[in-house]
């Protein structure tokens, strides 16, 4: 079988507390019988060095006022929040303005495959594949500044 | 006859861990009626779990639908078999979504409210502001795993405070199924309907005439013969509930200014209300407090 074919390809960086959705439009060139569409991104969480004490108060406090929450063991909160909170974002993918799907599965690497009969689970098979595809990448949550991503879109 | 409705679950469609097929499966087994799929923003399941009963018939219905994972809130839609965009969601004007789920015949509504959002899930928490609250349908005001007093009092109060204050919100509730867990000691939504019924209708005429049970076992069933209000007690067999007997059960019945509290065998005079009152009824274990919750009724408007 031949290989899959790279129609695209984009990286880019986030900062921190980014909040919204970057689309990319992509014009397919022929009709494909397969699509591929692979999206990273990293780190997903803190390093140790950045919990800082400055970060720790804010989050102390915010969780105070937001949620009620007494202050528990260093533990807890090293449990609960630094090790719980993550730099979130999904995919969503439409062809010719139609929703073809949607992976909200928190992987750091991640596909949405495509062919007539089947899919990656989120996505729906599409008979046909051509005209006009549309990658978003729905960014909920970015904790670092400088977090990387990388989009491919390949095809066959 | 009452249904027995589950209608807030996900699979691995999204981030669960459920098949479509398994979690079809996990609800029959569980003698539910009618589920529904809210998946976040995915529709892909749908097909799957359609083609899956006609293949292999069960005693069951299934409700298509989507939880709407947005940056500021999630957003329940049952009966949605279309997708809807979502992306350009306005925290001040989330109407707009909700308008366009509508539109395609979506009934919409507000799920967990006060989940827990940032820092521990950026969304979760329900931050959006709503003017306009007769463009929602309903209100989760129970979702099963959340704590009782943290997530789901505020819920209740939420909900309770809107609909005294005229709003035509149902209730609802739903386990937010992400996997095996049992379905028992939780809230259950309840509606009426027919044996062979059309299931999606009647959860609409359901929620658009707040005509919605959420219950734990027994249904508190309102009658009004005109000069008083009388009750009576359903017992739906849910799967983990031991029933008490009637004298062990309270009722509350809240209006915008009062509360009155009563046993099961009591008629109310209707004159105890102000004209056109809005009425919340709630049936209790012993005791009213919201641990021994137990169902609350149809909103009644005298």
């Amino acid at each position: 079988m031949e290989e899959m074919k790279t129609i695209y390809q984009v990286e880019g960086k986030l900062c921190k507390d980014f909040i919204g959705q970057i689309s990319y439009t992509v014009c397919l060139d022929q009709t494909y019988g397969e699509l591929d569409i692979e999206f990273s991104f990293g780190p997903q969480h803190f390093r140790p060095e950045d919990v800082t004490p400055e970060l720790k108060q804010r989050l102390l406090d915010y969780c105070k006022k937001e949620y009620g929450m007494e202050e528990g063991t260093p533990e807890e909160w090293e449990d609960a929040v630094y090790h719980g909170m993550k730099t979130e974002i999904h995919t969503m993918a439409t062809l010719n303005d139609t929703f073809i799907g949607n992976i909200h599965r928190q992987l750091t690497t991640r596909h949405m495959h495509f062919t007539a009969t089947e899919a990656t689970e989120g996505c729906i098979p599409q008979s046909t594949i051509e005209g006009v595809l549309k990658v978003t990448i729905l960014v909920f949550s970015v904790l670092l500044d400088n977090t990387n991503y990388l989009l491919t879109v390949r095809a066959r | 006859m009452y249904k027995r409705l589950e209608l807030h679950n996900h699979t691995n469609e999204s981030d669960a861990v459920f098949t479509c097929k398994e979690l079809t499966d996990f609800m029959v087994a569980d003698q539910v009626d009618a589920f529904a799929l809210t998946d976040h923003n995915t529709i892909s399941g749908h097909c799957k779990i359609k083609n899956y009963l006609k293949e292999h018939p069960q005693p069951i219905d299934f409700i298509p639908g989507m939880e709407y994972t947005t940056y500021y809130g999630h957003i329940l839609c049952l009966n949605l078999t279309e997708y809807v965009p979502w992306e350009n969601i306005n925290r001040h004007k989330p109407e707009l979504l909700f308008r366009a789920a509508r539109k395609k015949g979506a009934l919409v509504g507000v799920a967990h409210p006060y989940s827990f959002g940032w820092p521990f899930a950026q969304g979760c928490r329900f931050e959006m502001t709503i003017t306009d609250y007769s463009c929602c349908d309903f209100i989760e005001i129970f979702n099963n795993p959340e704590p009782l007093h943290e997530v789901n009092e505020k819920g209740v109060k939420l909900w309770e405070n809107l609909v005294l204050s005229g709003e035509k919100l149902a209730a609802t509730c739903g386990m937010d199924l992400h996997g095996d867990s049992t379905l028992h000691g939780h809230y259950s939504t309840y509606i009426q309907g027919e044996p062979h019924g059309d299931v999606c209708q009647e959860l609409s005429d359901a929620i658009h005439n707040q005509c919605t049970w959420v219950c734990k076992g027994p249904l508190l069933e309102v009658h009004n013969d005109g000069e008083a209000l009388t009750f009576t007690i359903h017992q739906t067999g849910k799967p983990g509930y031991e029933p008490l007997t009637g004298d062990d059960y309270k009722i509350t019945l809240r209006t915008k200014d009062r509360v009155i509290t009563c046993n099961v065998s009591d008629r109310i005079p209707l004159a105890s209300f102000a004209e056109h009152a809005i009425i919340i009824p709630m049936l209790f274990e012993k005791e009213t407090i919201i641990e021994n919750l137990v169902c609350t009724s149809p909103v009644m408007h005298l």
